[in-house]
């Protein structure tokens, strides 16, 4: 019978209280494997089903309280701690303020237990395809920090995703923060979940949209989709096709329809490849409108 | 005049609810033993497959494991719940039938140990052709899956009553289609879980196990471990949901209860939830194919049934799932000419089982669909045809059934008003619509297998009431219920009733939880138990207040003479009277429960009453449709039901709203995916049931109609419900987006594509 969850294999598990602590452990285990997590809501069921190698260290860096932070500054925009669980930032006012689609789309993974477990970081770090936080970071145009021992640096979250699980994180690098630029546009974004149901599930598809218009002119618009690519994805042809354009049902349209022709989904047990994009079309304009329209969705803060 | 109760029919929580919330309820994984193994087993990877050799010497030397058990060692003996469809061996002896079977078990000092042994054991396996759908198993030169089967068939029923053929060509319309209904999970929230202890001196084996059938299991364990009834004690402790998935045997509860006696220790086995969706039960999938004639009017004529269920590796509860799928098509709607064939089929896949109305939800959906599609063909209101087809208490049934009570008609007009039927079918802007669905259900099973329920009702010196009853409360509340008829019988509160329940050893014969019967059954015979202890207490006390026993009346405490609530004795002092007397103590008194029964009383061959009575139901949903995404929301979901005079009206609503939840999963949501054999969602997050966040505003409405077999009045409650919740669902889609589908269950995926279709054909 192929297996689905086992027990937990045997692995050694350290808990540094601090980045240069964690550091240190890395290094000290250069050469074995070892593996960085936060929430563990992705890592110990991948543990569980025996998918990919078992790490013979897991380094738990929940203990570096540091890293637990939300803040808002008006010039640098938005900082997520690599620790700041998804609960915290579904239901902060700070980011539903400036970014709804990072709220919405945080308080729409799983459900409440687990939002508590897990953090936007670790979501992002997971690289699956479906993660909900993804398409709303893309369009938001946000920036992953990244720490190691030499030093720190920043990666735009479009470049992040290198494959499916795969990140352009190097060894011995850890995920300090996600930061989120301050939005002329004040308020405009959104992320729209398709699942069947409305809690627990993965997303069939997801799709975030971010726009700046202008007297019915589109100035600025990102669009983010998950699920249904190698890697969340930006859809850069249908923002080309909106970018500057006059915004009318049909430019919408034409919009949503090449998000839908310039993905890669899959077929699936979730879904088939072609309900997929279908309903990115459907979304993508669902999007679309709703920034438009400037209504905030229910916030949870 | 109407009767008054003060227990009966009052809306009280359950006995052992409290200790559920607080969680000091015992559930089969809470119970520990020093020195207690921990089992594992190991299962096939192949869907068919010979064995040809097994080498178990790795997992032995393991350091922590204690034993190794393969199909060779296990006497040769099979089991099942049927007795005449027995086929599955606890281990596998030289064959595997589908990916989970069962090969070899292990026991260690814990699961993570036993885990890696089962690892460790080295199976040579010649891997044989397999089949997995039932088109394909029943042709000829199909892969033989049981030895001796021919075409994998292994149950096949006909029954005709009247002339269909006569009544076709008598009919105005007749209409043949086809249905499909997918296999679903009963994902009960504690996975299946046994643990047995060895007792050498008395050469007794005692086994507590997540089931709902204790007595039945005792039998199993009996039979295939070749030693006496009487040397077999099972034990239920709490049981955290069944809904049929517990009525059989399993692997574990043999597996623990050999190592016990082999090892002389404590042995524990607990499914992981993967186990429980592959290895247990799911409801069968089945292709239907209903031919219906109609009068002009809406009358039903005839039916005709082809059915063929896809039983899976084994045949678990395969004669009664199909012969309920048979009779149960004989109402609520008066059938006069009906010929049901269905044939029961092995393939290489997950075992199908009891599951909540047991064969009936998947004819319902045929049945309540196609009366749908009939009614629109005759431009006729589906909830008029409905009512019209109705039958009636009283009236002879052309099955042999005794109806004494039916509420049907009238709940089809109230779940209809209730939904707001006259405004809104057919009326709704699209993508919005109603849809209704109708059902009924049996209270137990009377001519099949004399199944009875015993009780022991004991009053103690300090008025404290002890019932035994083997009754297998599994959630549901049967504990509750029992211990509520039994308060009213003495006129005392629930309070001082205490129910000690499910234990081969120390509790009276009972069948178990299953077929809808325990109220009735195991309720009567706890009934009649208080009766003969009431009436020995009003005998002592008639003297005093000079009154004859039987114009004597026990209610709140108080035994009072009928008409001159005055003249009374309190329940102590009743008691201590009893004493005073020198009669003796405890006062106990004991009953035995069976319904009447037809001559012969074997199902297969000879029309009867199936049940001592039958629940009535009509579920009404009202559903949008979000036209681009396919994706079906229900907004409401109203359910009239007939349970008799229920004796606690907030368990039975609990039944009925647990039943929308399984029926939005059945018509929506959940589908049990296998890829050659191979099942793909085996967890809840692949496996989509809904959740509270889908369940829609849910309207109760209660018909109360007395019974006079049931006790108070009561009749079912518990799986009538799911049977028509699904048909309602799908008709109200049609009614939404003018969309039939036939097949289950209806996702976004199939509704986009159903409504291209249309909009290309230009409808």
């Amino acid at each position: 019978m192929t297996v689905f969850y086992r027990r937990l294999p045997k692995f050694d598990y350290v808990s540094p209280k601090t980045l240069s602590e964690a550091w240190e452990l890395m290094q000290g285990t250069k050469g074995i494997d070892y593996q960085v997590f936060a929430g563990g809501t992705d890592v110990i069921p991948k543990l569980k089903r025996r998918q990919g190698q078992i790490p013979k260290c897991l380094i738990d860096i929940k203990g570096i309280q540091e890293l637990d932070y939300i803040r808002y500054d008006a010039n640098a925009g938005l900082a997520i701690g690599a620790l700041a669980s998804v609960y915290a930032v579904a239901h902060s006012c700070l980011v539903s303020e400036h970014h709804p689609a990072l709220a919405s789309a945080a308080g729409k993974i799983a459900a409440p237990q687990i939002q508590h477990r897990a953090t936007v970081a670790g979501n992002i770090c997971n690289a699956a395809p479906s993660a909900d936080t993804a398409p709303a970071l893309l369009v938001l145009d946000a920036t992953v920090r990244c720490a190691s021992v030499s030093g720190e640096r920043s990666i735009p979250l479009k470049d992040f995703f290198t494959g499916p699980l795969q990140t352009a994180l190097s060894d011995g690098e850890i995920v300090k923060e996600i930061l989120v630029p301050r939005s002329s546009a004040g308020p405009s974004s959104c992320y729209f979940k398709l699942s069947p149901r409305r809690t627990l599930d993965l997303a069939v598809v997801g799709v975030a949209a971010f726009i700046r218009a202008n007297n019915g002119k589109c100035d600025e618009i990102r669009i983010g989709l998950g699920s249904v690519g190698r890697t969340p994805l930006r859809a850069f042809s249908a923002e080309s096709t909106l970018q500057n354009a006059k915004i009318t049902e049909e430019s919408i349209e034409l919009a949503a329809k090449t998000a839908a022709e310039e993905c890669w989904p899959r077929d699936s047990i979730r879904g088939s490849a072609a309900y997929r994009r279908a309903m990115v079309r459907v979304l993508v304009a669902r999007a679309i409108k709703q920034c438009l329209s400037g209504k905030p969705l229910g916030t949870l803060c | 005049m109407e009767k008054q109760f003060s227990v009966v029919g009052k809306r009280l929580p359950m006995v052992d609810a409290a200790a559920k919330v607080n969680g000091s309820a015992q559930f089969t994984d809470d119970l520990t033993f020093p020195g207690m193994l921990h089992g594992k087993l190991l299962r096939s990877p192949h869907p068919h497959a010979k064995i040809l050799n097994i080498d178990v010497s790795k997992a032995l030397r393991l350091p922590g494991v204690k034993g190794v058990v393969t199909g060779a060692e296990i006497p040769d003996r099979q089991y099942g719940i049927v007795p005449k469809a027995r086929d599955e061996y606890a281990l596998a002896k030289g064959k595997v039938r589908y990916i989970g079977d069962e090969v070899a078990a292990v026991c260690a000092i814990d699961p993570e140990i036993a885990e890696e042994a089962v690892d460790l054991i080295e199976v040579d396996y010649e891997v044989l052709p397999a089949v997995f759908n039932v088109q394909d198993s029943i042709k000829e030169g199909a892969p033989v899956i049981h030895e001796g089967v021919a075409n994998n068939t292994s149950f096949a029923i006909r029954k005709e009553f009247g002339d269909v053929e006569k009544a076709f060509a008598e009919s105005a319309l007749v209409s043949e289609d086809s249905f499909y209904s997918q296999p679903v999970n009963h994902a009960p929230m504690e996975p299946h879980a046994a643990v047995a202890q060895y007792d050498p001196v008395r050469g007794q084996v005692v086994l507590w196990s997540s089931t709902q059938i204790p007595f039945f299991l005792r039998r199993n364990l009996s039979a295939t471990l070749m030693i006496p009834e009487s040397k077999v004690r099972v034990i239920k402790p709490k049981v955290g949901g069944g809904f049929g998935q517990k009525i059989d045997m399993f692997a574990k509860d043999f597996c623990a209860a050999w190592f016990a006696m082999k090892l002389g220790r404590p042995v524990k086995f607990v499914y992981e939830r993967d186990e429980v969706f592959i290895v247990t039960r799911q409801r069968h999938p089945m292709h239907l194919t209903v031919k219906t004639g109609m009068a002009k009017d809406g009358r039903i004529l005839a039916q005709q049934f082809l059915s063929y269920a896809d039983g899976g590796a084994y045949n678990s509860t395969a004669p009664t799932m199909m012969a309920l799928s048979c009779f149960f098509l004989m109402v609520p709607y008066h059938v006069p000419n009906l010929l049901y064939e269905g044939y029961h089929v092995y393939t290489n896949k997950p075992v199908g089982g009891a599951m909540r109305g047991h064969g009936i939800p998947q004819a319902r959906f045929a049945v309540e669909r196609q009366l749908d599609l009939m009614a629109d063909r005759l431009n006729l209101d589906p909830a008029d045809v409905r009512t019209k087809n109705s039958i009636k208490a009283g009236e002879p049934h052309p099955g042999g059934f005794v109806i004494n009570t039916c509420g049907f008609a009238e709940s089809v007009q109230l779940a209809a008003e209730a939904i707001g039927w006259k405004e809104k079918r057919g009326k709704l802007p699209f993508g919005r619509g109603v849809g209704m669905g109708g059902a009924s259900f049996p209270s137990g099973v009377t001519n099949m297998s004399h199944i009875s329920s015993g009780a022991v009702v004991q009053v103690g010196q300090d008025g404290g009431v002890n019932v035994l009853t083997g009754a297998a409360d599994i959630g549901q509340g049967a504990e509750t219920v029992i211990a509520q008829i039994v308060a009213e019988v003495l006129g005392v509160s629930l309070d001082d009733v205490r129910v000690t329940a499910a234990d081969t050893g120390t509790t009276p014969l009972d069948p178990g939880t299953f077929g809808s019967g325990v109220t009735v059954r195991a309720g009567n015979a706890a009934r009649i138990a208080a009766e003969s202890v009431r009436k020995k207490l009003f005998e002592c006390v008639a003297d005093e207040l000079e009154a004859n026993p039987d114009d004597l009346v026990a209610r709140d405490g108080v035994i009072f003479v009928t008409g001159s609530p005055e003249i009374n004795i309190t329940f102590p002092k009743a008691l201590k009277a009893y004493q005073y007397k020198d009669l003796p103590m405890p006062l106990v008194g004991r009953a035995s429960w069976m319904a009447d029964t037809n001559e012969p009383t074997t199902l297969f061959t000879q029309p009867g009453n199936f049940s001592p009575n039958y629940s009535f139901m009509t579920q009404a949903a009202e559903v949008e449709v979000d036209t681009q995404t396919g994706k079906v929301k229900v907004l409401k979901m109203v359910t009239a039901h007939d349970c008799g005079r229920p004796i606690n009206p907030m368990l039975v609503e609990g039944q009925l709203e647990g039943s929308i939840a399984g029926g939005m999963g059945q018509a929506l949501y959940e589908d049990v995916i296998t890829e050659k054999g191979q099942v793909m969602n085996p967890s809840f997050l692949d496996y989509g049931f809904p959740t509270t966040m889908e369940v829609p505003e849910m309207e109760s409405i209660d018909i109360e109609t007395d019974d006079p077999v049931g006790p108070f009045g009561a009749k079912e409650a518990g799986e009538g419900t799911q049977l028509s919740p699904a048909p309602a669902i799908v008709n109200a889609i049609y009614d939404a987006i003018g969309v039939n589908f036939n097949e289950l269950p209806v996702t976004p995926e199939k509704i986009l594509k159903a409504l291209e279709e249309k909009k290309k054909q230009g409808v």
